[in-house]
């Protein structure tokens, strides 16, 4: 959870000033003080030296940028991007995150003659030289495990659908539903990073960054990027998320994704409290953001201004984000769609609901979390309750966008991780398996502005073991994604580190046009 | 010399001066009436040839620069050379030169062509191109010693130009064939393209182009197209689909029954034969149908409509307008948005794509009156997002001059329908969402005129068509 700006040490200084201090602390505060002063100016007078060499002696005489109303200084303003480069078919996109690695083959991916094998060992021949995870590099065995569960064909295109999502079955006709995504991470933190990052290592900005970034805002009052995590359910096995999913990794932090909570109120200290009106904060507000603007001018830091920026976007949520979240006003015809589920904050239905709520009011783009998809074990017990838990909230979500006009130009996003292994982990019985990671193949799905509906892309051998047809990579997908909203990915770029970094890194991608409308 | 008549004169000046002109003449003569009748001999069939053909002919496009380098250095050489005769003396050399490179190259495009199967109007287009020029460029070679000795003072610079022209051409047609026929205008400023009327092709007007070619493409092609030809197969145009395969005909007009396409996807499932292969998904009934009665009507290229077919959401894709360069108002488009929260946004980079309203961050109060404001910027705007705003039926009066509207969000506003008719002449709208508004049904009857709308979006409101299940394209429904 990103912490709200508005709770920070600033605002409790005053209180510590408040104590009756004895000489002593004030005799040290004062040497602190002076031994603070000391180092500080002469920081800036090696500071003002490595300049005025750099820079010319212009630097020291003070004619720096001329700062517009807004406090940032017109290079800054004149940024480069914020624009699609080509008239997009999504405005914004919704990420649907299972965290954990959904198995392919218990949902999307059929795999009718595996029945027949059940028990039979995998065979040598399409495992090939195959990275295991240390959970089974040890097992003797690799017995098949078919789903537990049947498949039926649903739609005008007669997709086959697991009866673990009867409700995602009805809209197999708006899906475009791809069963060959595979990555090259086998383990939760690489291959988590690499979905929402681009890239396995920490540190880089995630794809809701990358977007706000490129994008901007639609809406002043809310964030560009949101980030809603589900509750859990005691049965599961949860891997965490981390805020590095959603981190502006080396772009300036105002491009992070901003989380709003399940409890109580969405964001820290959005309300006043007792005794503060909106003017007091309002002036407490402008008093700080003129020292931290003051900052800005000793220093140069622009982290600085996305400071600045974040208090101001904090203030004014605290008028837009009540708004976002009273759903008092929403119809019948909304719970009878998303279910009883969805009137519980932080619940995946409610989260959903909020994602429709968040790009009616022109959030750029919203991921949501729900862990638990990691199903070493007990298949058969923990899979009925995760998809009791989504399948209804994704159906609910697509087809209320749908329907209020607003899927033409949104896109949705279905994915996990990785996907999970045809063979069991761990003992296999009748009643229950277990499935370990699996990066070769996987299966998401996409629909909305942009993509080829009714469709489905890709294919994998008899095991959903290896993709036989039309691989599509993460970085693919990714770059796919920045199609869909109007983006080359190779030309979004941020020159660190001496490169110009992007989204889809520097091994060549590119945009799966089977994918597109 | 005596004063003649011009002809007679020029016929004297051009008079062959030796029996060695004279064979020139004619060898030069022979050659020019052979690569006339080129096209002919070797006939471009449209079927792959041999290997080593393909081979030599990949050379082509490497070939052709030699001869388009040396054409486009001649008229300088010529002009220059007015002040340093030296370089005069290298034009001869170099026009020679040109010749022998272009009938290098033009033997090597004919390879091209036939060797790898090429035909269509574009690839023999660019082969007469290239005739011409080669014959242009010969004679080009035989005027130029009249004109050096000062005997004949126009024919060589006439021909020089007309070859020149000639070369431009074939080139344009070649690079068409290699980088597609709009390469060059895809960039065009929007204002440049309409002043041209280049770079917009016309929509799919007829029946098969609309509605076979489509599910051909989606379902046939990737076995029976430019990737593979199973069964000497292929589907991806009118004229491969009529030529049929390895078992016959594909189609036969007006005789369903003999037409294997539609005997292959009408059998049983199981059926060895039966087409689509591979467990792909069979074709819906109602394709199978316009298969059928396209058939049945004579399987014609040019057909519009067919008797008897009724198809839903038969509103072709509009191509999008081009809007005009809002440039010059860019000072005034950044003062409305600090204003009152209401902004204008470009759609992209490309000026010609147009603007965005967004009011989201005026919301509530953002009312007709504000609207109004935004008149002045009326041709830009292509999407105007006016949701959950205080605008009433009164901004439909502004609405109407947003020309180049194509999307247009009223959802949970004030509006209910009333004066909804004003939109007519919006002939770009596409898209318009009404959805919890209190418009009535028979405020959106009086939008059926309007044909291009695609979607009207009115969920939650009086005028929901019966099954909330669909809503799109609820005229349809109403429509009779």
């Amino acid at each position: 959870m990103k912490q709200h700006p508005l709770c920070t040490d600033t605002e409790r200084e005053p209180d510590v000033m408040r104590f009756a201090v004895s000489a002593e602390v004030k005799q040290e505060w004062a040497a602190l003080q002076t031994r603070r002063h000391f180092l500080g100016r002469t920081g800036k007078v090696l500071g003002w030296a490595a300049m005025a060499s750099l820079l010319g002696d212009h630097a020291l005489r003070g004619d720096a940028p001329q700062q517009n109303a807004k406090g940032r200084s017109d290079a800054q303003a004149a940024e480069p991007l914020k624009l699609p480069y080509f008239a997009p078919k999504a405005k914004r996109a919704i990420y649907l995150f299972m965290s954990g690695g959904p198995p392919q083959i218990d949902l999307l991916d059929y795999k009718p003659n595996l029945a027949a094998l059940y028990d039979k060992d995998i065979p040598d021949s399409v495992r090939g030289g195959q990275q295991l995870t240390g959970m089974t590099a040890g097992q003797a065995r690799f017995p098949i495990a078919p789903s537990h569960w049947a498949f039926k064909r649903y739609g005008e295109t007669g997709t086959w659908v697991s009866d673990l999502l009867p409700n995602t079955a009805k809209i197999v006709d708006d899906l475009t539903i791809i069963k060959s995504t595979n990555t090259e991470a086998i383990n939760h933190e690489p291959a988590i990073m690499l979905m929402n990052t681009g890239n396995m290592n920490p540190g880089k900005p995630c794809l809701g960054a990358w977007l706000a970034y490129g994008l901007g805002s639609m809406n002043d009052n809310l964030p560009t990027f949101m980030v809603l995590q589900s509750k859990l359910n005691m049965k599961e096995d949860n891997q965490p998320v981390s805020s590095r999913l959603w981190s502006s990794g080396f772009l300036s932090s105002e491009y992070a994704g901003v989380g709003l909570r399940s409890q109580g109120d969405p964001v820290l200290y959005i309300s006043d409290p007792n005794g503060v009106s909106h003017e007091v904060r309002r002036k407490m507000l402008d008093a700080v953001n003129a020292i931290n603007q003051q900052t800005f001018e000793e220093l140069g830091d622009p982290e600085t201004h996305a400071r600045i920026a974040q208090y101001e976007m904090a203030y004014r949520m605290q008028t837009s984000v009540p708004e976002l979240a009273d759903l008092s006003k929403e119809p019948k015809s909304t719970w009878d769609l998303y279910g009883p589920d969805a009137k519980e904050p932080g619940t995946f239905a409610y989260n959903c609901l909020m994602a429709r709520r968040m790009a009616e009011r022109g959030v750029r783009f919203t991921q949501v979390y729900k862990r638990g998809w990691d199903v070493h074990g007990n298949v058969t017990g923990t899979l009925p309750i995760l998809c009791q838990e989504t399948d209804r909230a994704c159906y609910a979500l697509v087809t209320d966008l749908k329907q209020r006009g607003l899927l033409d130009d949104t896109l949705v996003i279905w994915a996990g991780e990785f996907g999970r292994t045809v063979y069991s982990q761990g003992g296999l019985t009748p009643e229950n398996y277990g499935r370990d990671h699996h990066p070769r193949c996987f299966t998401t799905w996409m629909t909305g502005g942009g993509v080829r509906t009714g469709i489905t892309f890709g294919e994998t051998d008899e095991y959903s073991y290896n993709v036989i047809k039309d691989p599509v990579t993460v970085r693919d997908f990714n770059a796919t994604i920045l199609h869909c909203l109007g983006i080359d990915h190779n030309k979004l770029t941020y020159k660190f580190q001496g490169l110009d970094q992007k989204l889809t890194g520097p091994t060549p991608a590119s945009v799966v046009q089977g994918l597109l409308a | 010399m005596t004063n003649r008549g011009g002809l007679a004169e020029l016929a004297d000046r051009v008079r062959p001066k030796s029996k060695s002109t004279q064979w020139i003449w004619i060898a030069a003569l022979t050659l020019s009436a052979a690569l006339v009748l080129l096209p002919w001999v070797v006939k471009l069939d449209g079927k792959p040839h041999a290997d080593w053909e393909q081979f030599l002919g990949r050379f082509h496009p490497l070939a052709v620069h030699l001869p388009i380098g040396l054409l486009v250095l001649l008229p300088l050489l010529e002009i220059v050379g007015r002040f340093r005769p030296a370089l005069r003396e290298a034009a001869s050399f170099v026009l020679g030169f040109s010749f022998a490179s272009c009938l290098f190259a033009l033997v090597l495009g004919v390879l091209l062509a036939f060797g790898s199967g090429d035909a269509g109007t574009g690839v023999t287009l660019h082969e007469s191109g290239g005739i011409v020029l080669t014959i242009g460029v010969l004679l080009c070679l035989l005027a130029r010693p009249w004109w050096s000795s000062g005997n004949v003072p126009y024919v060589y610079p006439a021909l020089l130009t007309c070859t020149l022209l000639a070369l431009v051409w074939t080139a344009h047609q070649g690079g068409s064939l290699t980088h597609g026929s709009n390469y060059l205008t895809q960039y065009m400023p929007a204002s440049l393209k309409r002043w041209t009327t280049f770079g917009t092709t016309p929509p799919a007007t007829s029946f098969y182009a609309k509605r076979i070619n489509p599910i051909l493409d989606a379902n046939c092609a990737g076995c029976h197209g430019t990737g593979k030809v199973q069964g000497g197969l292929r589907l991806d145009s009118y004229e491969s689909l009529m030529k049929g395969g390895q078992d016959g005909p594909a189609i036969v007009a007006g005789k369903p029954e003999e037409s294997l396409l539609l005997v292959r996807v009408t059998l049983p499932p199981s059926h060895k034969q039966f087409m689509p292969a591979e467990g792909k998904p069979p074709l819906k009934a109602e394709q199978i149908a316009w298969i059928k009665a396209w058939i049945e009507q004579g399987a014609s290229p040019t057909a519009v409509s067919l008797a008897g077919i009724s198809i839903h959401e038969d509103r072709p894709e509009l191509p999008l307008q081009p809007v005009g360069d809002y440039s010059s108002l860019t000072p005034e488009i950044r003062r409305m948005a600090q204003g009152q929260g209401a902004k204008l946004m470009p759609v992209s980079k490309k000026p010609e794509d147009g603007l965005i309203l967004y009011t989201v961050d005026a919301s509530a109060s953002f009312n007709d009156s504000q609207l109004a404001q935004f008149q002045k910027f009326a041709p830009y705007i292509v999407e105007a997002e006016l949701g959950r705003t205080a605008v009433t039926d009164a901004s439909f009066d502004t609405l109407k001059q947003f020309t180049h509207l194509r999307a247009l969000h009223l959802e949970e506003t004030q509006v209910t329908g009333d004066g909804i008719s004003k939109l007519a002449p919006l002939s770009q709208l596409t898209y318009l969402n009404l959805s919890g508004t209190k418009v009535t049904a028979a405020a959106v009857v009086s939008l059926s005129s309007m044909k291009n709308l695609r979607q009207i979006y009115l969920y939650n409101t009086p005028a929901q068509p019966a099954p909330a299940s669909e809503p799109r394209n609820p005229l349809a429904a109403n429509a009779p």
